[in-house]
């Protein structure tokens, strides 16, 4: 069962920041729950007073500004994000990555925000939030702050978010022109699982050159873009040179643990074999 | 802690009672309103059996606290057949032999049912993607499957 | 036949698609109280104290029994288990104690505050290290455990059982041979996971009776016991069984219902239910025990098996009060579906401080299967043969003998037939083939066989009751776990009685008070003996409607048929009576009654089953033998080791299908339940004995985007002729063999065997790149 709790459900950005002022660590964010319900009655959360922000009209935004981008509010559903034809095709290792995150019926409660401040590892929308260089908004009752996606995880689930702060929205610039997305997530089973290793690339033209981004899950303590081994691939060599070298460099760049769901050195072989699939695949497609 | 008062709609029935934060809505419809066809069986999301609809949307109501359905509405399985007449899918499931020990079977007709209703054509992709959410040990899911075919083929 | 073969819908379909079937865990008894287990955080430990003071003083608290309040062993075969831990524990997850409380949330609250103290001692983790000379006695009292006299446990060792086969010469058979190949297997500890938890409720009367409610497959087999261990007379405890949400195994026996009986008493006869968490159903309740095996066989070039020396070491983990008839059950099957001449079979069932095992569906086939059809297919590689070839030339066929000497009867299932059936469908011959740099396709069979493991006189009733309208109830001890026998149960009542299914009830729960002797509902035997004991109780009920029918229509019984519902004359249906109209007596115009209600009443035992000889193992164990085979095709990615299961063949001899739908469902559930644990189940365990996965985030089970594209069914239909219409039982058949027939395709596809389950992926990998 879960521990004693109380709730609050504020309807608006000044009420939420007042209560969080009051309950300080004792407090914590009740979006969809998927994770947190579950860390409560493990008792891993040590949280006691849950502050629910969905009847807050403004974490609600799911919306695409020309220019600025994609907002995904705090309350945004996984269901709502893979509904959304203009992300399909726009953002697909968005898209592709929250498909992978756990299964239809969870995709309703579960938010984007929730996944990334929850900050597991294995945390398949990270990658792709990565790899897009998003940025996340960052409430407080002292104003806001943005802070680019690879500075906001800190540990194994741990972030940057200070005790009365709040994510408001995740911001998702417009991604290069022309650019292809992709997710690769490797389970234990074919149906739903979290991520062994999960790897995300987003490959473009920068004039010529082909471009690439990397970022992985579950393959260090926190979700992890691994620039040098883009620039590896970025110098001078066949395609294949290319591929095999970035693909040295990120499995030198990783750090994965064995645990229940896969060895180091499985982890290790799948950084490896997934990573020249992605690069294979961006140097056909792009 | 301090219960809160929450008035919902139930099968169709409105009902307000005062629960405790700590509360799931698995635990409000079983143990509070006494409606046993939804099951109990891992209370971490894994296995779905406690899957109702609120506010047409199947969730994982183990995962939902009881103070956060105020205002809305849920249909558990005992709301799925009027007048004791069967749903399509209902006797679909009797038809394919989709149930075995039954004890999953009213979360898989939850899901069924809302899969039907939103995407009368679902593809065996889109059937097998939404059951992914559930566990069944006995039928080996095939059964299941088909028998969400059928009715959807039979709407056609 | 009219009803018999017909795939007629389960009779228990509409309480269970509308959410109204009633299950243990629904059920709420006036006064009802919750009791909470404290698990051992050790593998294995002396319980040096139990303070519970501060437990007690929670409010709400009832009260807290540990196991010194309840000096008692329990147990199937074996009295090895005490209702809570004493003095010692055996495992990570034992209870140690338990606390009653008005709700749950407060036993939880107050278990947290209980306190142990411990003296660790050594465990032992790995059932080969536990039969080391000095290894750690998980049991040090093992000689002074009442046992069936079935049994041979080893005082001083960590051996619960000890069974032997020998049949023909061993050392000559080895001399005829011309190759010999030696192999090990491995298999770890599962899980049953039912959807629903153990869970019951136990009240004890102040008159010393005892009832209980509970999800159960043996209702019979609980009162036994419990009146066995506590000393109280079974006509004083009642046992109430709903319907039940998923067995396979784990839920027969018995478990927890002498706990809550006795946490009954001790707080003040409420009634105290006792409901697990999906975690401490991995923790804390029975499992299916791990398994080693080495076997050695000798062959000749030509492909004849000569001779085999088999050895088989299940893990029972730390009790094996029901575990151990499992290793005497693999002993006497050890050879598999094959005739071997010359045969030294030895199985252990051992001791270790793992979680405990109890039966699982297949009941040690599951496990030695592996190894036997793992061993053939490298066997027929070694000689160069062809493994379906090699596999037919070796088939037991009827008139040949097992392992422990029984000539195989006439109309025994065929084997060959099943094998020849999976490969046909299966398009056996075709070499793999390489679909891209990474991935290849390939096709692996293996067969399988069992008989219901069970004493020689395990039992079967039936009981058939004329209503006044001519309807019908049928009581019988079978509990309904999904299987559907009762269904199918239903359809020969209507064969046999000539009454439509829709006016059959069989009642739909089992209560001892009420409900005819059946010694368990285990071992796929239910349909095959409760069948024939319905056949008889119709025929019985007949027998007594055609006597008064024949004064009525004052014609000989031999002159009169029952069809329709109604008894006519031969040849004049004009001259009939309804049955209706004699189902209670039948009344003159005048008012004169003769006859009076329609009981009919029938048994079941196995025909001239023995024990089996101690020294040699030999003698006549099975009702019946049911055979099958499987085979797949898999897609196998040789970078990942990923696999992924294109198609499943399984044939099965059922004799007959008394229910096609339910044959089916039977072969399609089993065969994918077979495919998930040979693939993704394991008990994890850290270097103390902890389990590391005990949830369903990280014990994974097939979920529907997990099993076959495809999957073909052959139903097979050589009729036994003592069997109920020719039938044989099939329901844990269906899940033997398909991990032999995955490892047997990734051979083929690879050149690597892998002994060792399960198949995971990266298990696959890692044997793929062993070399690198």
């Amino acid at each position: 069962m879960l521990p004693k709790l109380e709730y609050s459900s504020p309807k608006t950005l000044e009420e939420l920041f007042e209560v969080l002022e009051k309950y300080q660590e004792k407090a914590k964010i009740l979006a969809g729950g998927t994770d947190l319900l579950v860390s409560l009655r493990d008792r891993v959360e040590k949280a006691r007073h849950l502050v629910d922000i969905k009847k807050i009209k403004e974490l609600d935004r799911l919306e695409y500004r020309k220019g600025e981008g994609l907002i995904i509010g705090a309350t945004v559903t996984l269901r709502r994000i893979l509904e959304s034809q203009l992300i399909r095709e726009k953002y697909p290792v968005l898209w592709e990555a929250v498909k992978t995150i756990g299964d239809v019926i969870l995709k309703n409660r579960a938010t984007l925000v929730g996944n990334i401040c929850n900050a597991s590892p294995a945390a398949d929308s990270a990658p792709a939030l990565l790899v897009l260089e998003a940025n996340v908004r960052i409430v407080s009752k002292e104003g806001s702050r943005e802070v680019p996606i690879d500075k906001f995880f800190t540990g194994v689930k741990k972030t940057i978010l200070r005790s009365g702060e709040v994510v408001k929205e995740v911001v998702v610039p417009e991604p290069p022109s022309n650019s292809f997305g992709r997710y690769l997530k490797m389970m234990r089973v074919w149906s739903e699982d979290l991520a062994i290793v999960g790897v995300a690339g987003l490959g473009y033209r920068e004039g010529r050159e082909l471009r690439v981004r990397l970022a992985y899950s579950s393959v260090a303590p926190t979700p992890l873009r691994i620039r040098e081994a883009e620039e590896a691939f970025t110098r001078d060599g066949t395609m294949e040179e290319r591929i095999e070298r970035a693909v040295q460099v990120a499995s030198q760049r990783v750090s994965p643990i064995s645990d229940v769901r896969g060895s180091a050195e499985y982890r290790l072989n799948l950084v490896k074999v997934l990573t020249r699939r992605l690069l294979k695949q961006m140097v056909e497609v792009v | 802690m301090e219960k809160k008062k929450i008035t919902f709609k139930i099968n169709g029935v409105e009902k307000t009672v005062e629960v405790a934060p700590n509360k799931t809505l698995l635990w409000l419809i079983r143990e509070e309103l006494k409606l046993k066809g939804t099951k109990k069986a891992c209370e971490r999301g894994d296995c779905g059996l406690c899957t109702v609809l609120l506010n047409g949307e199947p969730v994982k109501s183990c995962l939902v606290l009881a103070v956060e359905v105020d205002g809305s509405e849920i249909v558990t399985v005992e709301g799925l057949s009027r007048d004791g007449e069967l749903t399509e899918l209902q006797k679909a499931f009797i038809e394919h032999g989709a149930l075995q020990c039954g004890f999953c079977t009213p979360a898989f007709l939850i899901v069924g049912h809302w899969l039907i209703n939103r995407n009368p054509r679902p593809s065996k992709e889109e059937v097998v993607e939404a059951l992914n959410g559930l566990l069944c040990r006995c039928t080996g899911y095939r059964p299941i499957i088909e028998a969400i075919l059928s009715v959807s083929k039979a709407k056609k | 036949m009219k009803y018999v073969g017909k795939p007629i819908q389960r009779i228990d379909a509409y309480e269970k698609v509308t959410g109204f079937a009633e299950y243990a865990g629904d059920l709420e008894l006036p006064g009802m109280l919750y009791a909470k287990l404290l698990l051992s955080p050790y593998a294995h430990a002396r319980i040096r104290s139990i303070d519970i003071s501060n437990a007690l003083k929670i409010q709400g608290v009832v009260t807290i029994a540990t196991g010194e309040d309840f000096p008692f062993r329990v147990g199937l075969y074996v009295n090895d288990r005490y209702i809570l831990a004493r003095k010692k524990v055996r495992w990570i997850g034992e209870p140690v104690a338990a606390v009653v409380a008005e709700d749950l949330e407060t036993a939880e609250e107050a278990v947290e505050l209980i306190r142990v103290e411990y003296d660790p001692l050594p465990p032992v983790l790995d059932v080969r290290d536990a039969l080391k000379h000095d290894a750690p006695l998980v049991h040090e009292e093992l000689g002074e455990y009442a046992h069936s006299p079935a049994f041979n446990p080893i005082p001083g060792t960590n051996i619960a059982n000890r069974f032997v086969v020998k049949k023909g010469n061993i050392e000559d058979g080895f001399r005829k041979s011309d190759v010999i190949v030696e192999n090990e297997f491995f298999m770890p500890q599962v899980s049953h996971v039912p959807m629903e938890p153990h869970v019951c409720i136990g009240q004890y009367l102040k008159d010393g009776s005892i009832k209980l409610w509970t999800s159960a497959q043996s209702p019979f087999a609980i009162r036994y016991i419990l009146g066995y261990s506590l000393g109280i007379p079974l006509h004083k405890i009642s046992v109430y069984v709903p319907y039940v949400g998923g067995g396979f195994g784990g839920k027969a026996g018995i478990n927890f219902e002498p706990l809550v009986a006795l946490l009954s008493k001790k707080a003040g006869y409420r009634p105290v239910k006792l409901e697990l968490t999906r975690e401490e159903q991995f923790m804390t309740a029975p499992v299916r025990q791990g398994f080693y095996g080495k076997i050695k066989t000798g062959v000749t070039r030509d492909g004849r098996i000569m001779a085999k020396k088999i050895f088989y070491a299940f893990d029972a983990g730390a009790y094996a009060d029901y575990g151990v008839n499992i290793g005497r059950a693999a002993g006497y099957s050890c050879t598999g579906p094959y005739y071997v001449p010359n045969l030294e079979g030895e199985s252990l069932t051992v001791y270790t401080n793992h979680p405990w095992g109890t039966a699982f569906r297949g009941f040690g086939h599951f496990e030695f299967l592996w190894a036997i059809e793992r061993q053939m297919e490298i066997v027929a590689a070694e000689i160069g043969m062809d493994p379906v070839e090699f596999r037919l030339k070796n088939a037991l066929l009827p008139g040949l003998t097992t392992a422990t000497g029984e000539k195989l009867r006439e109309d025994a299932g065929r084997v060959d037939q099943c094998i020849r059936a999976v490969a046909e469908k299966i398009g056996w011959g075709t070499p793999p083939v390489k679909i891209s740099s990474s991935k290849v396709r390939a096709k692996g069979i293996a067969a399988l066989w069992k008989a219901p493991a069970m004493p020689p006189n395990a039992a079967s009733a039936a009981i058939i009751k004329l209503n006044e309208d001519g309807t019908i109830l049928l009581s019988v001890g079978v509990t309904e776990i999904g299987q559907g026998t009762v269904t199918a149960l239903a359809q020969i009542v209507a064969e046999e009685l000539s009454v439509p299914v829709e006016k059959i009830k069989v009642v739909p729960f089992r209560h001892t008070d009420l409900t005819p002797y059946s010694w368990q509902t285990v071992a796929s035997r239910n349909l095959f003996m409760e069948g024939r004991a319905v056949i008889r109780a119709a025929r019985d009920a007949k027998e007594q409607i055609l006597d008064i029918a024949s004064q009525v229509l004052r014609t000989p019984k031999d002159d009169l048929v029952i069809e329709d519902e109604k008894v006519y004359v031969k040849g004049r249906p004009e001259w009939s009576i309804y049955l209706k109209d004699l189902a209670a007596g039948y009344v003159y115009p005048d008012g004169n009654t003769i006859g009076g209600p329609i009981i009919g009443r029938g048994y079941y035992v196995g025909s001239r089953l023995t024990y089996l000889d101690p020294e040699t193992g030999q003698g006549y164990p099975a009702l019946k033998w049911t055979f099958g085979a499987q085979a797949v095709e898999i897609e196998l990615d040789e970078e990942t080791g990923e696999v992924k299961i294109l198609k499943i063949v399984s044939a099965f001899d059922v004799g007959k299908a008394v229910n096609p739908l339910l044959v089916e469902g039977q072969i399609i559930g089993g065969g994918v339940q077979s495919l998930s644990l040979g693939m993704w189940e394991e008990y994890r365990y850290d270097e103390n004995g902890k389990m590391l996965n005990p949830n369903l985030t990280d014990y994974k089970i097939a979920r529907a985007g997990d099993i076959p594209e495809e999957y073909e069914i052959v139903v097979i239909e050589n009729p036994q002729k003592d069997g109920p219409y020719g039938a044989r039982g099939v329901a844990e058949l269906a899940m033997l063999s398909v991990p032999p027939a995955v490892a047997n395709a990734i051979f083929h596809a690879t050149g690597i065997n892998i002994n060792n389950l399960p198949l995971t992926f990266e298990n696959i990998w890692r044997a793929l790149n062993k070399g690198e």
